[in-house]
């Protein structure tokens, strides 16, 4: 059986009369935050592809792409601040960065839209827009293994291996490279 | 025979902070019957594997609870990782015993100030929960978040830590340790706690296994069984020492609690001394295909995670046990005959964690 | 990992309940029960450890086939097996207690059942 004692707390509770308060004044001293701190998801509009990779990865379903419209949208009160989406980035556009979302009377979304003239470019050239760096398959180095069309994050690549054919809807595909990236014999190239 | 009564206990109760919801039935002051019942906070996480891939699982385990996030994390990473076969990272494995060992620390020590609030003890609950701000402030220096790391993934860990980090954890943990003392010597002396603790809420060795006690419940009554020694993670190459009490009352259990937070300190330090270099994760891919169940030690007890996957990127099954579970069928035989006004202490000393128990 | 048992063992209806006294009297605790949805019935897979080993006894009743609750051998079984009742509609027989649906209180039955 251990002893009992008194006032074993006494000494404690005398020094915390005289010392400084442990904790900060907040409103009137700011908030200090370490940096790795995961406090809301930030992008870099200019360089998105809006491939949807975000939007798929996310666990909480807080992002929505809009391809045609060329909107990245992200429900700031869905985000869960998991970081899913900045490692699901192949352009690496996304980021976690400091402080909090600010708190609302409302559920608020932010919508980002990709700066006007790229648009307008990749629409004027139309379907013949290898300049924004499709995929082009080498026939002599592809051994239809299928792997950039299981890869492809828009199920724009169609590999047929009985018949040989490799083929590319460039209407769905959104020029993330992912495919150039997985190819194991290196056949695929983005030509831009 | 005198009258009995029953009296509804939660799910809203000012001494705890989890909707833990219980009827009492009571003959005068003395407790003779409990039913326990769950689902006010049922959120049916276990379902939505039907909807979230499993590498977005992750983050979805890890969100089951707060204060076992890293846990649930690396439960689940650990199960999906045997059933593919992948071979962690020697680093990975290091770094997440840290932060689990870590979460450890910080759960314990809320533990210990939710205790000290629930006899009235306020101060003691405060220098608890002031130690406990550092564990949480190294969290967020190291993985970006206090309670919700997100640092596991399945085939390692998303972040490393630099030496500066791993130095600042120590130094934590000195700071912790040399303040830790003088709180010890009033949970483990002082008078009021040993009034409210001795002798009351007793779970013999025999009950606690017949009733499925797990963690330190099962250990405060003598059993020893410590689920890190399965060898996860780091663990096998750390030495890790079941820690038990005796007498099996709320003072054994609160002893054991306060042992295993010094024990964590020292494998945090065994841990940071040994760890190796080199990558901290390894490439994943196709699905699983298969089914394991993992057992981990969480700082509630043993949590149990079973994956049943079928070669598709959506699993069949998750399931998760966690301790509270376990505990809860024990707690209800403890609190057969004790007072009314034991009830709220004798529920808080099983640390349940009923967002947990609920999913 | 692989220094410790943890096998999984397919038992019939009729050699449940003997293999559940077994494993009461020798020694074995009762860790877990879990319920799966599989075509045409329930898989139950009662998993018990004795030191750091665990087996898992894995049942397979058809969808409206009753499983025997495990509540007088073990007692401490009802709140998973009630879990396994109510969510996955699992047909358990005198579990003790039995909450009749009303662990959880909601307002689906079976909501874990059927695959979305």
């Amino acid at each position: 059986m251990e002893k009992t004692k008194y006032f074993t707390f006494a000494g404690r509770i005398l020094k915390n009369l005289f010392k400084k308060p442990a904790t900060t004044q907040y409103p009137f001293e700011p908030a200090d935050y370490p940096a790795r701190m995961r406090g809301h998801v930030e992008i870099k509009i200019e360089d998105c592809i809006t491939c949807g990779l975000c939007a798929r990865a996310c666990p909480s379903l807080a992002i929505q792409v809009d391809r045609k419209a060329g909107t990245w949208t992200i429900s700031r009160f869905d985000c869960v601040q998991c970081g899913s989406c900045v490692i699901a980035c192949p352009k690496n556009c996304l980021i976690m960065e400091k402080g909090y979302t600010e708190p609302d009377i409302l559920k608020k979304s932010e919508t980002f839209t990709k700066p006007q003239e790229e648009k307008k470019e990749a629409g004027e050239n139309g379907a013949g827009a290898a300049a924004g760096g499709k995929p082009v398959m080498d026939a002599e180095k592809c051994v239809y293994c299928t792997l950039c069309a299981k890869k492809c994050p828009q199920e724009a690549i169609q590999v047929e291996r009985k018949e040989k054919i490799w083929k590319l809807d460039e209407e769905k595909c959104v020029e993330c490279g992912i495919c150039a990236g997985v190819c194991p014999k290196k056949a695929i190239e983005m030509k831009g | 025979m005198a009258k009995r009564s029953i009296i509804p206990f939660g799910p809203q109760h000012p001494v705890l902070p989890e909707p833990v919801h219980l009827d009492l039935v009571l003959e005068d002051e003395t407790v003779v019957g409990v039913i326990p019942s769950i689902g006010y906070v049922h959120r049916g996480l276990e379902k939505l594997v039907d909807k979230r891939d499993y590498k977005q699982y992750t983050y979805v385990a890890e969100r089951i609870c707060g204060i076992c996030s890293c846990g649930h994390g690396l439960g689940y990473c650990l199960a999906v990782e045997q059933i593919m076969n992948i071979e962690v990272p020697d680093r990975a494995r290091y770094l997440r015993t840290i932060w689990v060992e870590m979460s450890r620390v910080h759960s314990h020590l809320l533990w210990l100030g939710l205790l000290a609030d629930a006899m009235g003890f306020e101060s003691l609950h405060m220098e608890s929960w002031r130690l406990r701000e550092k564990i949480l402030d190294m969290f967020d220096e190291t993985t970006g978040g206090r309670i919700i790391h997100s640092v596991n993934q399945v085939g390692g860990v998303q972040k490393d830590m630099d030496s500066t980090m791993l130095n600042d954890i120590l130094h934590a943990i000195d700071d912790i340790e040399k303040q830790m003392k003088p709180i010890v010597k009033t949970f483990l002396h002082d008078y009021t706690v040993q009034s409210r603790l001795k002798g009351v809420g007793v779970l013999s060795k025999d009950d606690a296994l017949a009733q499925g006690a797990v963690g330190p419940m099962l250990r405060a009554s003598g059993v020893e069984y410590d689920a890190r020694l399965l060898g996860y993670g780091a663990y096998k190459d750390l030495t890790v020492e079941p820690i038990i009490s005796k007498d099996g009352d709320s003072y054994g259990r609160c002893e054991v609690r306060l042992k295993e937070l010094f024990q964590s300190f020292d494998l945090i330090r065994e841990a940071i001394g040994k760890i190796p270099q080199g990558d901290i994760s390894v490439p994943v891919k196709g699905n699983p295909d298969g089914e394991y169940f993992v057992r981990i030690e969480q700082p509630r007890g043993e949590a149990i995670y079973y994956v049943k996957g079928s070669g598709k990127k959506y699993l069949d099954r998750f399931r998760l046990r966690t301790p509270t579970t376990s505990n809860i069928p024990p707690m209800v035989e403890m609190l057969k005959g004790c007072q009314l006004a034991d009830v709220p202490l004798l529920i808080l000393t099983i640390d349940p964690c009923v967002s947990c128990t609920e999913r | 990992m692989d220094d410790y048992k943890s096998e999984i063992r397919k038992i019939s209806m009729a050699e449940f309940f003997p293999a559940i006294v077994h494993m009461k009297t020798d020694k074995w605790r009762l860790v877990q029960i879990c319920a799966t949805t599989v075509e045409g019935g329930y898989e139950m897979s009662y998993s018990f450890c004795k030191g750091y080993d665990m087996v898992t006894l894995r049942l397979e009743p058809k969808e409206d086939e009753e499983v025997a609750s495990i509540t007088q051998i073990y007692p401490c079984a009802y709140i998973q097996e009630n879990e396994a009742a109510e969510l996955f509609g699992v047909k358990i027989g005198r579990i003790k207690p039995d909450y009749q649906n009303r662990l959880y209180r909601i307002d689906q039955t079976a909501p874990f059942r059927d695959k979305e």
